[in-house]
């Protein structure tokens, strides 16, 4: 049905206009349209056979052939995705709260003023921007020495890469609650393992004691990802050639400098498409931090998605929490942009 | 379509035109499925293909308005047992009334606000729903959002049942809006009798807050138990552990003005009670961080823990605890300083504007301040019945006496931590000064953000 109508509008189009072109003819001529198109032009007036040239190529266009294929979900995705953050851009401009509706006849930054003289801010943007770079960071390490060590051809690898990967698969409730009881001060894991080995000196409160809170945040998350990182990277080594190896070995190079000078250097794609996904769960790590403390951690665990809930659902300040999640939005485009750039630029867009 | 397009083109169908036809059928296949989902949800599912989400449909056009929606959190255990008989009580009342049971659990209350605020803010809200009264009800309020059920709902018969200050909760802005449905005392000090005795204490003696510290400094130099049992992982424990604090020292009067919002003027007192509840906090279980109350509560229970503050909600614990009994086991006084107070932590129901069910609605809340509803419902709910004309036959030891206590009491002050005396968003950037104290200790720091709160 699309596809008639489209034919009718540009077969107006096609009898307004004056700049004619011979080349209508060719029969070779077909486009998604073209069935009614030709049709209706034959029974008409030459004057519509002979189309306009540009208006040819238009309709030849693969912009245009493709257009049932991309256009509903790109208005779906720009009314649902684009639409909503311009939405709630505006929103953060006004000054809405409680149970009302938004003013918008008088919009003003005075959100994001209070952003900057709000010390709750200040500590979820430190430990947001700390737990995206020490999280990430210690991944990748942690990923890729699990990963070079699976790949020695060692027995069961299959086993082993399932072990790693099967923390990925869990949902951040279960580990959350999971790590609660490895933290325990009392009676977990880690402080029973410590205490068994004598560290006693070590133990610690991890989760309430503010000097470790987000340390043991960042190494819970870290146990999750790593095992993801290193299927990245195994993918990586394994698209490696087996000659590249056996050449370096034969030059005479160390296993440290075979990794560090020849392997390593290769896995750039790898890193990076790790470290995007990682950046973004980081961003996200809101389920992980709501199931241990809910809406309030503290401002050593803070992080903004944790509170940009609390300022929207618990104070119902929505305008404040608008402002929260464009910060947010803002911290993400500012990682994901510059990746599509790269991708752009190396024509993998 | 002309004949001259079908012959001209049947010889020229190409693979292109396949291709571009099944993108107009997905296209068109895409939006015949929203339109579908469209039509079973709304009204007119009845010409739809799926013929139960028509008759659906024509049920809620027909009898919306004998089809009662209510949104609550009582989910677990002991609550949910509660709120069915509730149930089953408002059942037998009125049979015509089908009920539409939602419940919005987790965070304590948090997920149910949630709900119920963007279904409000949608114009779309349920026939009622539980929500704590006093300034929690205020975002309602100031968006004229609750009817006043000052004439259909609290008769004459029905305010002289209750006491003044609970009437005052129910309605923050003048009109009454809210159903109180049970009441929990906030300021209980449980105790484990055998502990207390070991240690040769009398809990009945001790000599305000700063009194409970010095028993804490005995237990813990001549005893190997937790003086208090406590959790830190939320905030909330430690923000109402500072109000009974600054009730046993203060008195209730101050505590009024401080919720009023006039916290620089008690700055002396603000601190005196953040100090000490930084001491009590050196007397809590080294796990306090990574548990929740309960799990603290079962160190009471199994006798390693000698104290705990908490809300009355904590001896339904006990009750289902085996060997476990009241006042030979444990036992509860007033917490030190607060003996005339009965700090109030109350749930409601409400009439919202733009109601699906007027009637039905009217009938519920009704009976919910009814004695039968009180009577069902708050014995298995472990509190006591907001009407003092309950008969008290079901209600067991403990709750008769609680329940004596309130109606001896001076005054019912509301609860910061649950919702009745500061607005939600006070009570929230709260919930975050002590999220931070628990976690520093910071007395200076907590100050300020006291102050920052109002």
């Amino acid at each position: 049905m699309a596809s008639r109508i489209f034919a009718a509008l540009t077969r107006d189009e096609g009898s307004s206009d004056t700049d004619e072109s011979p080349r209508r003819e060719e029969p070779s001529v077909r486009t998604d349209g073209g069935t009614v198109t030709d049709g209706a032009s034959d029974a008409t007036t030459a004057a519509v056979g002979d189309d306009a040239s540009a208006l040819g190529r238009l309709r030849r266009s693969r912009f245009l052939e493709s257009l049932p294929f991309w256009g509903p979900p790109a208005l779906l995705v720009f009314f649902f995705v684009y639409g909503a953050i311009a939405w709630n851009f505006v929103i953060s401009l006004t000054g809405w709260e409680g149970l009302g509706s938004p003013d918008y006849s008088s919009l003003s930054t005075e959100m994001y003023a209070r952003l900057l003289s709000d010390p709750s801010f200040t500590a979820a943007f430190r430990n947001t921007l700390v737990l995206l770079l020490a999280f990430t960071v210690l991944s990748l390490i942690l990923g890729l020495l699990v990963a070079i060590l699976v790949d020695q051809k060692i027995r069961i690898e299959n086993t082993f890469r399932t072990i790693y990967l099967l923390p990925m698969s869990l949902s951040f409730v279960v580990t959350a609650i999971f790590w609660s009881w490895m933290y325990n001060p009392t009676n977990g894991l880690i402080n029973e393992a410590l205490r068994g080995v004598g560290l006693d000196a070590f133990t610690q409160a991890w989760l309430a004691d503010p000097q470790f809170k987000l340390a043991a945040i960042i190494f819970a998350l870290m146990w999750q990802f790593s095992g993801y990182c290193m299927v990245v990277y195994l993918a990586g080594l394994r698209a490696i050639p087996e000659s590249q190896y056996e050449a370096a070995r034969i030059d005479g190079a160390s296993t440290i400098k075979l990794y560090w000078r020849v392997i390593i250097p290769q896995l750039r794609a790898s890193t990076m498409s790790a470290a995007v996904v990682l950046v973004v769960f980081a961003l996200k790590a809101f389920d992980f931090l709501f199931v241990l403390f809910g809406v309030n951690p503290g401002q050593s665990a803070d992080i903004l998605s944790v509170m940009m809930y609390r300022v929207a659902f618990d104070r119902i300040q929505w305008a404040y929490g608008s402002a929260v999640a464009m910060v947010l939005f803002a911290m993400t485009l500012g990682v994901i942009g510059p990746y599509l750039y790269v991708q752009y630029r190396r024509g993998e867009l | 379509m002309t004949r001259d397009s079908a012959t001209d083109d049947a010889d020229r169908l190409t693979r292109r035109h396949y291709v571009a036809g099944a993108g107009t059928l997905a296209t068109v296949g895409i939006a015949g499925c929203s339109g579908g989902g469209d039509g079973g949800d709304g009204s007119d599912g009845g010409d739809g293909s799926d013929g139960s989400d028509g008759s659906d449909g024509g049920d809620g056009s027909d009898g919306g308005s004998s089809e009662l929606e209510i949104i609550h959190w009582w989910t677990a255990g002991g609550e949910q047992d509660a709120y069915q008989a509730l149930l089953d009580g408002f059942r037998e009342e009125h049979p015509d009334v089908e009920i539409v049971d939602n419940p919005a659990p987790g965070g304590a209350g948090s997920a149910i606000d949630t709900v119920v605020q963007n279904r409000v803010i949608d114009g779309n809200p349920p026939s009622t729903f539980q929500i704590w009264p006093g300034q929690a009800l205020t975002p309602y309020t100031d968006e004229d959002l609750l009817e006043d059920i000052g004439d259909s709902v609290w008769d004459e018969e029905m305010r002289d049942a209750y006491l003044g200050d609970v009437v005052d909760l129910a309605r923050p802005a003048g009109n009454l809006v809210a159903v109180p449905i049970n009441i929990h005392r906030l300021n209980n000090l449980f105790y484990n009798v055998s502990v207390l005795d070991d240690a040769g204490v009398d809990p009945t003696d001790i000599d305000g807050p700063e009194g409970l510290l010095g028993v804490f400094e005995t237990l813990d130099a001549e005893t190997d138990v937790t003086p208090m049992a406590h959790q830190t992982q939320s905030p909330w424990s430690s923000l109402q552990l500072w109000e009974s604090i600054f009730i046993g020292e203060q008195g209730v009067d101050a505590f009024q003005t401080l919720i009023g919002g006039d916290v620089s003027g008690l700055e002396d007192e603000v601190r005196s009670a953040l100090q000490l509840l930084a001491d009590y906090l050196q007397y809590i279980p080294e796990d306090a961080g990574s548990i929740s109350w309960d799990q603290g509560n079962n160190d009471v229970i199994s006798g390693d823990a000698a104290f705990l503050h908490q809300g009355d909600w904590a001896a339904g614990q006990y009750r289902s605890a085996e060997d476990f009994e009241f006042e030979s086991d444990w036992d509860m006084v007033p917490f030190p300083g607060t003996s005339g107070v009965y700090q109030s932590v109350i749930d409601s129901f409400v009439f919202p504007t733009g109601n699906p069910s007027p009637e039905a609605t009217e009938q519920f809340l009704n009976y919910a301040g009814s004695v039968d509803a009180q009577e069902r419902f708050n014995p298995v709910k472990g509190s006591i019945p907001p009407r003092t004309d309950v008969p008290m036959d079901e209600f067991g030891d403990f709750l008769s006496r609680q329940f004596e206590d309130f109606q001896n009491s001076n005054t019912q002050p509301p609860a910061i931590a649950h919702g009745t005396a500061v607005a939600p968003a006070i009570q929230s950037s709260l919930q975050e000064v002590f999220a931070n104290f628990n976690g520093s200790q910071d007395v200076d720091a907590a100050y300020d953000g006291i102050v920052n709160s109002f």
